[in-house]
């Protein structure tokens, strides 16, 4: 019978999708913030 | 085509293959949950190999191709390299995050405890560190050229640790396993497992070349800021 271990799981999932996703977002907002200094469209 | 719209250009191409990635890393999360077998020792805890492994072999790549950058560009002095070698490293240490969260997550309920300082795991904390460092150097250094040779060289001393943190686990005695994939025999992983693990490193790959590519757009714009702020 194999431990039971699954919120270790679940949390390990989560962490990864927010670190990822925060980055991915963060990074867009210094891309828009850039293009509204110098003044795109 | 002027250079802002060529950086624009890279962060729609960067945009969309991130968000492709991203929407790959959901299905990964439905392979790994459904598809693969759950380990008869270790549990669902198991199952965090399939981010923590692929993290862990994206970061290090971003941080090979920082040094291999590093090097070029104090040979070759072209600025796309320094550029390409500042973006892997962000991206890289996101990964890193990635890792070092996830490790100690899986390595609790497995080894009794979230961290050991045994040698893989003390030289990739300070690995992470030393990239760390170098995003903290370009950030204090404002002459282009300069920042540019001193973070290269950071670039290729981060190089040199990458092979002893793989080989680390062979080298010294380690609570860390030894790789099941690359290693010179073939991988020791049952079917399922080891095509869960190689979508999911594809996925990476796939989401550390669309972040970078967005992250190479933001550099092309910065600088062309850098120089519009200095001949004002």
């Amino acid at each position: 019978m194999p431990p039971d271990n699954g919120g270790y799981m679940v949390a390990a999932y989560i962490v990864t999708a927010v670190i990822l996703v925060s980055y991915a977002v963060g990074l867009w907002r210094r891309v828009s913030r850039a293009l509204r200094q110098r003044g795109a469209p | 085509m002027t250079t802002a719209d060529s950086a624009r250009a890279l962060v729609r191409r960067g945009t969309a293959v991130t968000v492709v990635a991203l929407l790959a890393l959901a299905g990964v999360y439905v392979l790994a949950l459904l598809y693969t077998p759950v380990e008869a020792r270790q549990g669902l805890a198991q199952k965090i190999f399939y981010l923590h492994v692929p993290a862990a072999w994206s970061a290090l790549l971003a941080f090979s191709l920082v040094g291999i950058c590093g090097g070029l560009y104090l040979w070759l002095n072209d600025r796309r390299l320094d550029r390409f070698a500042a973006s892997s490293a962000e991206v890289g240490v996101a990964f890193g995050v990635v890792m070092l969260t996830t490790g100690p997550i899986w390595a609790k309920p497995i080894w009794g405890t979230w961290w050991t300082w045994d040698a893989r795991l003390t030289l990739t904390l300070f690995l992470f560190f030393l990239f760390v460092g170098y995003l903290a150097l370009r950030a204090a250094l404002h002459d282009p050229s300069e920042r540019a040779r001193f973070s290269a060289v950071v670039g290729v001393l981060g190089l040199l640790l990458v092979p002893f943190i793989h080989l680390s686990v062979y080298l010294f005695r380690t609570l860390h396993p030894q790789p099941v994939v690359l290693k010179p025999s073939a991988p020791s992983l049952p079917p399922e497992m080891l095509r869960t693990l190689m979508v999911s490193a594809l996925v990476f790959v796939l989401l550390y070349a669309g972040l970078v590519t967005i992250r190479y757009g933001l550099a092309v714009m910065e600088e062309e800021r850098e120089e519009r702020f200095d001949a004002a």
